[in-house]
């Protein structure tokens, strides 16, 4: 009898992952094919009994309550559940590079000393993990609302997808000069391979300095020669 | 499965379940998370629907069967499966022969 009441009050546990309209209306029924479906003297869920309920209270969530019939409101969510892939994808890129301390100088522009980054990276990485979690979380709240049939939630996404834009495009400036993206012709290009292994700079170009060369490095960018600004 | 689980008659969760393990043979072991969230699917896609209800040793058990559309569905994918299994069956055959 304990057993049983142990196993009951875990699978409840459980059952909390599920949205509460769901559970008012199927919790006693779901608890009576869990509790029918375990073997004697069973006091705790199985690991894959936990992880199925785990994983489809968050399905019951996040799914479109919509009918299947709402096509374009369904594909609205989708893009939705999209853009908070993308915002993930971005935090796990940010936390990636986030150690590396020679990012920072590539966004200061070489402004502080290392000592100074040193101080203000604690900083610099809170608000960096905070500004890449917040686009996620609106994501999610909008394909939610959508998926509900909030018809703001769709003027709202389509207002944050036009700032997520505009974020994407100023990141570029936070880029190192002379990165693959950059329009200006007067800054450095990338250059042949050959010329760098060679030790050849072409004509008007210096060398690139070894710590920018690092950034460029740990940016993920070509190292090659940077032509002179006028 | 669920539905050619309905396809007799209304059942409950748990006869759901055991049934789905017996028509395949016992490869196929539905967890009560999975079933519960494709049944959701099932109803608001109007395939099944809530047949009954009763309370047995003090808990609740929900009978479902298949609705009109939800028949039409699972008769329309058998004969479609049916048909694909005939052409498998037909072919395999004249394969044999023409071996031997």
């Amino acid at each position: 009898m304990t057993d049983q009441a142990d196993l009951e009050r875990a699978y409840r546990r459980l059952l909390a992952w599920y949205p509460r309209e769901f559970r008012r209306e199927n919790e006693q029924e779901i608890l009576a094919v869990l509790m029918a479906d375990a073997p004697d003297g069973q006091r705790r869920p199985g690991l894959a009994q936990s992880a199925d309920l785990i994983r489809s209270g968050l399905w019951m969530r996040l799914r479109p309550s919509v009918p299947r019939s709402a096509r374009t409101v369904r594909a609205a969510v989708r893009l939705m559940y999209a853009g908070a892939a993308v915002s993930t994808v971005n935090l796990i890129l940010l936390l990636a590079l986030i150690g590396d301390v020679e990012i920072y100088h590539a966004i200061l522009r070489h402004h502080l000393t290392a000592a100074q980054v040193s101080q203000v990276s604690t900083l610099f990485i809170t608000v960096c993990i905070l500004w890449d979690l917040v686009p996620i979380a609106v994501w999610l709240w909008m394909a939610q609302a959508c998926g509900r049939g909030r018809n703001w939630a769709r003027i709202v996404s389509t207002v944050l997808f036009g700032a997520a834009t505009l974020n994407l495009t100023s990141a570029f400036n936070w880029l190192p000069p002379g990165n693959p993206f950059d329009p200006r012709p007067d800054v450095l290009r990338p250059d042949p391979p050959g010329a760098v292994l060679a030790g050849r700079p072409r004509r008007g170009v210096a060398p690139v300095a070894p710590r920018l060369q690092s950034v460029l490095q740990a940016a993920g960018l070509h190292a090659g020669p940077v032509a002179r600004t006028l | 499965m669920i539905l050619t689980a309905l396809a007799d008659g209304a059942q409950h969760g748990y006869g759901i379940i055991t049934d789905v393990r017996d028509i395949s043979g016992g490869q196929v072991r539905l967890r009560a998370g999975t079933l519960y969230m494709a049944l959701d699917r099932l109803r608001a896609d109007e395939l099944i629907t809530v047949d009954r209800e009763e309370i047995v040793d003090g808990r609740l058990r929900r009978y479902y069967r298949l609705t009109p559309a939800g028949t039409k569905l699972l008769a329309d994918e058998a004969a479609r499966l049916q048909a694909h299994a005939s052409v498998a069956l037909r072919r395999l055959n004249l394969a044999g022969g023409m071996a031997t």
